[in-house]
């Protein structure tokens, strides 16, 4: 039986870390384990949590987007611009929805069909979406967005009495269950696992490896989009400038989640845990009123120990 | 024992937490001969090598050199005592010329600069020492195999190698490229040059060897002067108990209809086949030197390769554009490698034996495929722990067996098999060819190819050889003696 939880900590090592990082941050600070803060650390990690779920799917196939931040961007400002002329909030959250799938896919289409590494073509992504986020409004803010918008990201919703959460960070829970299930459950999801652990294999077992890849990058943009469309909500504003780095907080998240960059190993529960683990931090050092400076190296250290971790454990295990 | 240049003394490594890869195994090479190392799989072989050249440190043991017990660290120290490595898939960096392999990273030269005159000099002797056609200014990728092997060889004699130790070398050859493999190491040994020569091909072994060195279970069973020692007393020492080699069984007349018949599909590097049938029922072998198109062969008719043509499959036009409609149409391919094309190592058993039949529902049934995947394995009489187990662990003719679970899980009844043999040891060999001839039994079409004529001759009902892309000549093993086919694959003439 114990030998049985050692195995379960070093398989879950995520969640015993996450749970170390909280005790410290308890003790830190009195205001830690706050109802308020708690719901606060939800609300700030959805964004990020949302992209990086999405991000899951394309490393599980051992592909990466780097565009993410700025579909985050352009799907912000789309929607922001639709309402501003005049669309209904519903309306307009649907084609955003659908321009941000349709951007991930094209990607994953030429990735995949022109077997040009997703590396190249989605840093072409990176930079060329971020220029469509300043050409629709030639770079400035888009404001006076309707009240009913912002509820989508803002409204509190609560769960235990005496504790509110935002719906953005339902939301990121939400999606995470989904996904986790979809990569569990259905052939899919069976499927983008086989083709990052093999994919000549996958493609010798009949799999349609192509379909998939581009698939996974649907996904990607898909889940950017709706990131993008809370982003605007949360701030009641269309913000071109949004999300610069962003695709690399979710990179950092998933790997920290323990997904292998080569592909085929990994999953969600491992990603929401490692994002909610990067929040933690953030938040450890505003408490106790450190700047982003100190937060930043602490957070590569972090990063790096954890990798290292996960490489040991490989090793123990004969992964080589 | 003393004019050994190197000595293995009773050396053990054990691999946490409970594998035991060599327990006291020993090993005495003496300058000017050829060394070979025969055993099955899992018998220690690549880590008794490993230790050899310095990539694994024993747990217990030592290695002597000339007279002088050493300890090696890594590689490298390894081969700045001579010991020099040629692993079978040659660790050359292809982008890289000939030259710039060879001294990869003992190129002559001061402070970090490369003397290139020198560089180009000493290569230019090493590669003649070989006997070499090509310069040393042509990068390793435009080379053949074989003469990436002779390269290889010829970096081992840029470091003044003393011990070569070459890991299956024949594997990737054909029979003349392995005739001028074998000069060089002929030449290598008059000059003092000691050679460890792995391979599972007895015929090779007799061919190159002065003696031979057998390990069972990670121990010495014995070292034989190869010229005084049968085949069977090898094979017995190998496997442990008396268990002929692969022997032609008696097989009934097929009586099938016409499953496959393709009568003519023509693809990329020249490959044109014309008039090739197999029936239900029949195994069908495709023999041939490496790049007679065996391979592009059995990936064109899998859908694997674009091609064009005109195949009929039971009396209906076949031409798969991608493997899922080959698939779907009940065919199902074991390729030449089950590492890097078969299998997703690092799943599950039982995931890669049904990763083929899963399109046939939108959820996955994690119960309902192991529920599928235990039976089959166990008709295949596979060894294994648990289903959910990675196939990583299993052995070589294990890992085979699940890749051909996969396709009978998947009700595939034309199987099409490259090299499925590749690697395995006798026992394993016999199994699969057992297995091989039940499918066809039960009325499966099988198209078997290998380079291993004897396996062929002992397993199919016919053998097709190939040359340079062209199915000459059909030959029926019951009919034709050995020497026949094999002529014909080397020389591409039909002789009946």
């Amino acid at each position: 039986m114990g030998r049985r939880l050692v195995d379960l900590g070093i398989e879950y090592n995520f969640i015993v870390i996450f749970l170390a990082v909280v005790v410290i941050a308890t003790t830190l600070s009195d205001n830690f384990l706050t109802f308020t803060n708690i719901a606060n650390l939800f609300q700030q990690a959805a964004v990020v949590g949302v992209v990086a779920v999405g991000m899951t799917f394309v490393i599980l196939t051992g592909n990466i987007d780097l565009s993410v931040g700025s579909i985050v961007a352009l799907c912000g400002m789309l929607v922001a611009v639709l309402m501003s002329n005049g669309f209904d909030p519903f309306v307009a959250v649907a084609i955003t929805v659908v321009a941000g799938t349709a951007c991930g896919a094209a990607m994953g289409a030429i990735s995949a069909l022109a077997q040009v590494p997703s590396f190249i073509v989605t840093l072409a992504g990176l930079v060329s979406f971020r220029g469509v986020t300043y050409l629709m409004t030639d770079g400035v803010p888009v404001s006076g967005l309707p009240q009913g918008f912002a509820a989508i990201g803002s409204t509190m919703v609560p769960i235990l009495p005496g504790f509110a959460i935002s719906s953005m960070g339902l939301i990121f829970i939400g999606l995470c269950v989904v996904a986790g299930l979809v990569l569990r459950l259905t052939v899919f999801g069976e499927y983008v696992f086989a083709t990052g652990g093999n994919p000549e294999a996958a493609r010798l077992s009949g799999l349609p490896t192509r379909f998939i890849v581009t698939a996974v990058f649907a996904v990607s943009g898909f889940m950017a989009a709706l990131g993008g469309i809370l982003l605007t909500s949360r701030l009641r504003i269309g913000q071109p400038t949004a999300a610069q780095g962003l695709e690399l907080d979710a990179i950092a998240a998933v790997v920290l989640g323990g997904t292998s960059l080569f592909g085929g190993r990994g999953g969600v529960l491992g990603t929401f845990f490692a994002v909610m683990l990067l929040q933690v931090l953030r938040n450890i050092f505003n408490l106790l009123g450190l700047g982003s400076f100190y937060q930043m190296t602490v957070t590569g250290i972090i990063i790096i120990a954890a990798i290292l971790l996960n490489r040991f454990i490989d090793h123990r295990k004969g992964r080589g | 024992m003393s004019n050994d240049v190197l000595t293995v003394q009773n050396v053990s490594k054990t691999f946490l937490p409970t594998i035991i890869a060599l327990e006291s195994a020993s090993l005495g090479v003496k300058a000017g001969e050829v060394h070979c190392l025969l055993g099955a799989n899992g018998a220690g072989k690549s880590t008794l090598l490993k230790i050899i050249a310095g990539a694994f440190r024993p747990t217990e043991g030592r290695l002597v050199l000339e007279g002088r017990p050493v300890e090696l660290r890594n590689p490298a120290e390894a081969s700045r005592l001579g010991i020099s490595m040629i692993y079978q898939e040659l660790d050359l960096v292809p982008q890289l010329t000939v030259e710039q392999n060879l001294f990869l990273g003992h190129a002559p030269g001061k402070f970090g600069l490369i003397n290139r005159k020198d560089r180009r000099k000493r290569a230019s002797e090493a590669l003649k020492r070989v006997g070499a056609n090509f310069t040393p200014d042509v990068r390793v990728e435009t080379l053949s195999v074989a003469n990436q092997q002779l390269t290889a060889i010829a970096r081992s004699l840029t470091m003044d190698a003393k011990i070569i130790i070459m890991d299956e070398p024949s594997a990737s050859l054909n029979e003349t490229e392995l005739k001028s493999v074998f000069e060089v190491i002929r030449d290598l040994v008059k000059h003092g040059v000691a050679i460890v020569y792995v391979s599972h091909r007895l015929g090779e072994l007799r061919e190159i060897g002065d003696r031979v060195t057998v390990l069972r279970g990670g121990r010495t069973i014995g070292t034989y002067e190869i010229a005084d020692t049968s085949d069977e007393a090898l094979v017995t020492a190998i496997i442990g108990k008396e268990r002929s080699l692969v022997e032609r069984k008696e097989r009934k007349p097929v009586t099938g209809e016409v499953a496959l018949h393709v009568n003519r599909l023509r693809g990329a590097e020249g490959l044109d086949i014309t008039g090739l049938e197999v029936r239900w029922g029949e195994v069908v072998g495709l023999t041939g030197l490496n790049g007679s198109g065996r391979t592009s062969f059995l990936k064109a008719l899998f859908g694997a390769h674009h091609f064009e043509g005109e195949i009929m499959l039971d009396d209906e036009r076949f031409h798969p554009r991608h493997s899922a409609d080959a698939i779907r149409r009940g065919l199902g391919l074991v390729p030449e490698n089950r590492k890097t094309e078969g299998l997703i190592l690092h799943a599950p058993i039982y995931k890669n034996a049904t990763l083929p039949s899963m399109r046939e529902s939108w959820l996955t049934r994690h119960s309902f495929q192991k529920q599928r995947t235990i039976p089959v394995l166990k008709s295949l009489s596979t060894k294994y722990g648990k289903p959910e187990q990675a196939v990583v662990q299993l052995s070589g003719g294990n890992q085979q067996k699940v890749v051909l679970a996969k396709w009978i899980i998947n009700g595939a009844r034309v199987l099409l098999l490259d090299e499925p043999s590749r690697g395995l040891d006798i026992g394993a060999k016999a199994d699969l060819y057992d297995l091989v001839d039940k499918l066809a039994e039960d009325g499966a079409a099988v198209i078997v190819a290998s380079s291993e004529l004897e396996e062929l001759y002992a397993a199919c009902d016919a053998i097709w050889v190939f040359h340079e892309g062209r199915n000459i000549g059909r030959y029926d093993p019951f009919v034709t003696d050995r020497d026949t086919i094999l002529r014909a694959t080397i020389l591409g003439e039909h002789h009946v």
